[in-house]
């Protein structure tokens, strides 16, 4: 019996073994759970979905409807919860704006090697224009390493581990500054014309896109080389790691200008300036409107992937969620910096010469006559918003013993002669949730009441190129070089998008092209660093209390209440310093470039630290 | 019930045993001290300019920020050990980031520390004249010959922590007319709303080319009513 057994068994096994032998493959099976490197790198669409992926993970500092960094500059403060108000009380630490994102270069290195090694149903057209993406991706987050950090280890092919126990193969030096900003420069002229399949595409890169970010990483090298050297103590290493010789500059502007004259130049792209519509409408259409022909690169958004800047930032008594809203309140330093269609400067006309209140018959009056710019970005006392004039107004001003003293009361309250006291949008001092400086913010803020909603939000796309910051890189660098046409480009702007009459400039100066930037592009993650690369962050956000533009003020309007004065219901405003600022924006000189982490150092003992830190 | 108890025991055991595994005495040693030019005290914009120590000999390299006091005093609880200390720049001295000075803390330790500033402010005095006003006579020397003067403000402030960030008036000296080396008189014109108080703080600052942050006297006391 027990032999009987062992027979069989010893048949089946040999039986077995010759069977299993024939059939090798039972054991390799694709498998159904993951995606092999040969099924991805020879399926487009699979790679257009590991680039979209990519293009998701584009860095920013105060971009992508980031409300939170954007209320740590000049141009607005946090009104948001009390828990964040950090925001407004905080020094720029030495870490501020760190960014180290060496994972991201190793992903785009590791796609393209893989892409030469396994690719072979792809065609020679295909693997260029996916090439040219990664490519124009990898010179992005260079860009956006090199404006934070200085010159960083310039790795272009993935580093390998050789398991011998030494990792100082994988350990590699800084470049210096301008080898970085070199580096994205040579790469965007060679694959500028490898973008076949994309033209046209607003979302994915293309040669005006790589064209683009050509001209603000060139106007960036030069202006670095100009003003660094400019300093008392110009920052810099000995290495060059940090710091670009003054004589670079003008190479610099001119490859800058070519590159936004050749956006200029062409054909797909115009400012956008309808006919039939207020300009400051206009300007605000130009970022909610995904047709605009002057958008030249975006994120997009739809519904499934959305953002919450809306649900953030509507004004108060327009919110449709039950809490959130106002979270960013735009600074009065930012409002004034709007200057009048006369071409005067923009300080608002509150006070005369000896220093009386002036009364304004409507509350939008004092907001008269500015650049259109304006109602497009910044929602003031007496504008409207969702084709309904906002409800701002801080309390009113009493005629006692000959001078004005303000009451104000809760949101919406009634005064005892039967009108406003506090308008449903404040502004109120100390409060949460609504504007701490009067005013709102309408740049990329839906009017869409359903965009405010969570979860469903909103989807307006985020610009991250646009032909107005090109003009104004062209304006900057002609400037720069000394050519007359600087005065075009920026005129050009200031007419379309502004309201201006034609060639409202005569006498160009930086400061005004300074300006100019700060109205045409606030609240599109360019202050923080145009501040640094004209090197005077530490000049403007200098940390002393009496200064306007470090400590951000807001403006309150109040009705007066002085019956049988001439003056009686009309409207003054108030000058003041929300008590919810606490700290004025101090930017030092070590933060001009961000300190690397410890651990990086100590991994990487090739690294030199920056300045100051 | 025994077993309660005895569980209740064991608890207390293990909260007590486990206790000792992560209890660290705190460091009790204090390093303290002043940073001196010539031995005087620097004074400098308070939690401004920095010092930083390293101990090395331990897995985590990391570096313990010091900060500096308005007067241009300093102190960090250590424990005892060997310390390197390095003057960083973003300060109204020289930095010496290679030239790092060795601290041997052993207990209470004092060490003053040396720095080279750009510029200095000495002989300062200050006084109310017949009008209500404050005068300020000082002379301004320069220590590091590269530097240039850049500026020469005189803070007021109600408090002692007066200086380029946190005050209450400021007067800026025209830079053109100061002569380094001799006597300088500045006169600060005090607005209505600071006269009326009882005292006032005072100091000047001068700053080099070569630095954003202020070289400070030490802050005096003002009896204005």
């Amino acid at each position: 019996m027990k032999n009987k057994i062992l027979y069989i068994l010893i048949s089946f096994m040999v039986i077995g073994h010759f069977t299993c032998c024939n059939e090798d493959s039972w054991l390799q099976r694709t498998p159904k759970d993951r995606i092999t490197d040969e099924q991805l790198w020879n399926d487009p669409n699979m790679i257009l979905g590991l680039l979209a992926n990519y293009y998701d993970r584009l860095p920013q500092l105060a971009g992508v409807f980031n409300t939170g960094t954007n209320a740590e500059l000049d141009d607005a403060m946090w009104s948001g919860h009390v828990d964040q108000n950090s925001r407004n009380d905080f020094n720029y630490a030495d870490d501020y704006g760190r960014y180290w994102d060496y994972k991201f270069i190793r992903d785009i290195n590791l796609a393209m090697e893989n892409m030469e090694l396994y690719s072979q149903k792809l065609t020679d057209l295909q693997k260029k224009q996916f090439k040219a993406e990664f490519r124009f991706l990898r010179a992005y987050v260079y860009f956006e390493l090199v404006k934070r950090m200085g010159g960083v280890p310039l790795v272009t092919t993935q580093l390998i581990y050789d398991g011998s126990g030494d990792p100082t193969s994988l350990q590699m030096p800084r470049a210096k500054e301008a080898e970085i900003y070199d580096f994205i420069y040579d790469e965007i002229q060679i694959i500028q014309d490898d973008f076949i399949q994309t033209q046209g595409s607003r979302t994915r890169a293309n040669k005006y896109t790589a064209l683009a970010l050509q001209s603000r990483v060139m106007l960036y090298a030069a202006s670095i080389a100009k003003y660094n050297s400019q300093m008392g103590a110009p920052i810099s290493t000995p290495g060059g790691e940090i710091g670009i010789p003054e004589d670079r500059a003008n190479e610099y502007y001119q490859k800058s200008l070519t590159a936004s004259e050749a956006i200029i130049a062409s054909s797909e792209y115009t400012l956008y300036n309808p006919v039939g519509v207020s300009k400051g409408e206009s300007f605000y259409k130009l970022f909610m409107d995904k047709s605009v022909s002057e958008v030249i690169f975006a994120k997009d958004f739809m519904t499934g992937k959305v953002h919450g800047f809306t649900y953030e930032n509507v004004v108060r008594s327009f919110r449709s969620d039950i809490e959130g809203s106002s979270m960013l309140s735009p600074s009065l330093s930012l409002v004034e910096c709007f200057d009048y269609l006369d071409g005067s400067k923009g300080t608002l006309r509150d006070k005369d010469a000896v220093g009386n209140y002036i009364a304004y018959e409507n509350m939008s009056d004092i907001f008269a006559n500015k650049d259109m710019r304006l109602y497009g970005t910044v929602v003031y006392p007496g504008s409207n918003f969702r084709s309904q004039t906002v409800d701002i107004q801080a309390g009113v001003a009493v005629w006692e013993n000959d001078r004005y003293s303000f009451r104000v009361g809760d949101l919406g309250t009634i005064y005892d002669d039967g009108k406003t006291l506090t308008g449903f949008d404040g502004p109120r001092d100390n409060d949460q949730y609504v504007s701490n400086t009067g005013f709102y913010i309408r740049k990329y803020v839906s009017e869409n009441a359903q965009d405010g909603v969570r979860p469903s939000l909103a989807s307006n796309w985020w610009v991250w190129f646009r032909l107005g910051e090109i003009y104004l890189n062209a304006a900057e660098a002609a400037f720069e070089l000394g050519l007359p046409k600087s005065k075009d480009y920026i005129n050009t702007i200031r007419e379309k998008h502004g309201g201006f009459p034609a060639n409202s400039i005569e006498d160009l100066t930086i400061d005004i092209i300074q300006n100019e930037r700060r109205v045409e592009l606030a609240f599109e993650d360019h202050r923080f660093f145009d501040l640094k690369r004209w090197r005077i962050a530490d000049k403007i956000l200098n940390g002393q209390d009496s200064d306007v533009n470090a400590v951000v003020h807001g403006l309150y309007p109040y009705r007066i209440c002085r019956p049988g004065h001439e003056n009686d219901g009309k409207y003054i405003f108030e000058r003041m310093k929300p008590t919810r600022f606490k700290k004025a924006r101090f930017f030092r000189p070590a933060n001009y470039y961000s300190s690397i982490e410890q651990k990086v150092l100590d991994n990487n003992p090739k690294l030199i630290k920056n300045p100051f830190h | 019930m025994k077993t309660k108890f005895i569980n209740i025991i064991v608890l207390i055991f293990i909260t007590l045993t486990s206790c000792e595994y992560d209890d660290f005495d705190q460091p009790k040693a204090m390093l303290t001290g002043k940073v001196v030019f010539q031995g005087n005290p620097v004074g400098v914009r308070t939690n401004g300019p920095q010092l930083e120590l390293w101990e090395s000999g331990h897995a985590l390299y990391t570096k313990i920020p010091v900060y500096i006091a308005h007067d241009g005093s300093y102190s960090a609880a250590l424990f005892n050990g060997k310390y390197k200390l390095v003057r960083l720049s973003g300060a109204p001295w020289e930095p010496q980031s290679n030239d790092t000075v060795i601290i041997d803390v052993k207990g209470n330790t004092i060490k003053d520390i040396e720095v080279i500033p750009y510029l200095i402010v000495r002989n300062e005095s200050f006084q109310k004249n017949s009008s209500g006003n404050i005068s300020a006579k000082f002379i301004v020397d320069k220590i590091v010959q590269e530097s240039n003067l850049a500026e020469v403000r005189l803070f007021l402030g109600k408090n002692i922590l007066t200086d380029q960030n946190k005050h209450e008036y400021v007067v800026n000296a025209d830079v053109e007319s100061i002569i380094l080396g001799q006597e300088f008189e500045m006169i600060a014109v005090l607005p209505k709303e600071i006269s009326s108080t009882d005292y006032l703080f005072v100091r000047i600052g001068v700053r080099s080319n070569k630095s954003s942050e202020f070289y400070y006297t030490q802050t005096q006391k003002i009896i204005l009513n």
